[in-house]
This record gives C-alpha cells, structure tokens and sequence, in this order.
C-alpha cells in the first residue's frame, strides 16, 4: 500500500512532511484547486507499508493527518492515477 | 471499517484551521472507538463550548452541544437517566478547567461513568488568543503580551487528586501511545481522563515564534517527559511547570465503584 493524499481535504499544514520517519511526503510547491499548498507524496517506494497489503504498520501520516486526507491506496492502481492526471 | 464512515462526510473539510490537533485527536479516538467495538448508535457524545467542542458536530452520532463549562454537568445526568448509553464528553482546556472547572472535580468525585477527552491546546483559541489557565509560564498571548506571569494548571493531577478512575496525558505528537490510552479509557468502566495537549498555530504558535505546525510538534517532543521517569526522579509537577515542561503517560489507573452502581445502598443510615 501507498499513502496518498487527497487534494479536496488537505490544507497543506504538512503535518504529515514531519511526522513521516521514512520521508516519504515533501512541501508542495503548487497551489491546489481550495488554495492551498498540498504536500504531495515523493517518495512511496520509501514507506514502510510499500508491499504490504494487510496488517500496516507505522501509520503515523494516517493518524496524524487534522484533515483526514492521508488514505492508503493499493499499488497496483498507481499507473492508472498517472494516466489520468496525465 | 474505514474511519470515515463515522465521519459526517456532507460536512466535509470541517472548520479547524489548517494544522490545528483536533482532526488529529479525532482520529486517534475513532481508532481506538473501532478497536473497542463501540456502536456510533449507543454512544452520545456531549460538548461544551469552545474549538474541540465542535468535534461532535462532525461525528455520525447523537450529540448534546450544551452551555458553556457545563458538558460534565450534563454528560452526569444523561449517563444516570439513561445507563444504557455510553457517554463521551470532548472538551477543552478553557471549558473544563476555567469556568468549568468545579464540574470537572466534582464529576471525577463522583465518579460517574464517563469518558472524558479534553483537548489542552494552551490559549483560548475560538475568541482570539487570551491567556488561558493551561498558558505555560512566559509565553506571549493577546492578554499577556509581555509574556505570561503566572503558572499553568496541572488538570491530570487534578484529576488524579479528585479521584478520577483513569487520567492520561499525552500530546499530538504521540499519536500512538494517546490511541492506546483511550483504548483503556473506553474499556474501563468509571470516570475516565484522557488530557491531549494539542497545537494551535494559528493563536498560541504564531504569537510564540513557532508559526508551523511542525514546530509545535517538535516542542512537544522537546518538552514532553514521561511520568514513570518524572516519579523514579521524584520531581515535583510544580517545578515541571516552572520549567515549561509537559509530564505525559498514564496517570492513575483505579477500579473505584461508579456513582450509578452504588446508588441505593446506605448503610450509614440505617440505624436512624
């Protein structure tokens, strides 16, 4: 599983950039659709949970989130959400 | 089941400012609330006034927004006219501690089988940022702009000294361990007090060159010390706070009758 973040709830407090031990989130550098500075995921490959699917550990990003915008997501439809921003 | 589900999603993103510990409270105690196995339609959660009394509005549940400082008051007579429910109060610093801070000793005298979740975030932030009684000592505020002259109330040993039947503290930044308290808080039975101190960026860090939320997070860290270390050392909580230091971990952990199991009985009276 992979973390992601869903840019209608996040209001870019980036929370989550400092609470990660693995680093897997950085500052967002572009302003999101509600106007705010979303964190974006940089580095998933890096998150404890990458290839898991079932008892996920760490969680701290999902915990800690004020704004319940962190959510794990299968791997598998990595490629698809790629596509489709594209 | 996904901790949204027990969220209002039609409510959805909710008012706090963005880096503010209360979603972040939400989460912890929805994760222990699922682990529990505790129903959303037996459950009432009761708040006073105040940021984190807004948290029920946003919860999939039936909810009491009551008066002021008085969430405690009403918590005990819904939880004695109805035992069947299981009542849960959130508050903050300056609802339970300042104007209602006689409910809050009474109710861990009492105690009545309550959980109670206060959310110490230092000022009081929903009218602007005024000194508030859980302020650490010399940090800036609106009404203290040359710094806070006095001392913060200590609400864990108030409780522990009250009576209370369980009393933890932890900060946001331990998002773990304060998930695992209110595991225990919400399996046992009793007056139950779990204290979060939590982050304001937007009224208590701003004023205090700690602006992000990160820095708030990173101070928690730096001042937090466990309990059982502060205990071994015998250092006293008064000196802790002189120092701008926060004692975290559980407190007490009692088995005290409840007040709805002991009505009735009376056998002081008896021979009159």
């Amino acid at each position: 599983m992979r973390p992601d973040i869903d840019l209608a709830y996040c209001k870019g407090c980036n929370i989550c950039v400092y609470m990660c031990p693995k680093k897997c989130f950085s500052k967002g550098a572009d302003i999101s659709e509600r106007g705010y500075f979303a964190a974006v995921v940089a580095s998933p490959e890096s998150c404890f949970n990458h290839g898991r699917t079932e008892k996920l550990i760490c969680e701290l990003c999902i915990l800690s989130c004020p704004d319940q915008a962190v959510s794990w997501k299968p791997e598998a439809e990595e490629g698809e959400d790629v596509d489709k921003a594209g | 089941m996904e901790l949204f589900d027990l969220y209002r999603k039609d409510h959805w993103p909710h008012v706090f400012c963005p880096g503010c510990g209360n979603g972040t409270i939400m989460n912890c105690f929805f994760r222990a609330f699922n682990d529990v196995g505790w129903k959303l339609e037996n459950t009432v959660f009761v708040s006073g006034i105040g940021c984190s009394s807004r948290i029920p509005l946003y919860i999939n549940s039936d909810a009491i927004h009551t008066t002021h400082g008085r969430a405690i008051a009403f918590a005990t007579g819904l939880k004695l006219s109805r035992p069947e429910l299981d009542v849960v109060v959130f508050t903050g610093d300056g609802d339970l501690g300042a104007i209602g801070g006689n409910h809050f000793i009474n109710g861990c005298r009492r105690n009545v089988d309550l959980d109670v979740i206060c959310i110490n975030n230092n000022i009081y932030g929903m009218t602007g940022g005024q000194a508030s009684i859980t302020t650490p000592h010399d940090y800036m505020s609106t009404t203290t702009p040359q710094g806070n002259k006095e001392y913060p109330f200590d609400l864990a040993e108030i409780a522990v000294a009250a009576g209370a039947n369980y009393v933890a503290r932890w900060t946001t930044r331990h998002v773990h361990e304060l998930t695992k308290s209110m595991r225990t808080s919400l399996t046992k039975k009793g007056f139950n007090f779990v204290e979060v101190v939590s982050q304001c960026p937007t009224n208590f860090g701003r004023r205090n060159k700690m602006p992000d939320p990160s820095a708030l997070l990173d101070w928690f860290k730096e001042s937090s010390i466990r309990r059982d270390k502060v205990r071994a050392a015998a250092i006293d909580h008064v000196d802790l706070n002189l120092a701008g230091q926060v004692t975290v971990g559980e407190f007490v952990s009692r088995d005290r009758e409840c007040y709805h199991e002991r009505k009735g009985g009376g056998s002081h009276g008896d021979g009159h």
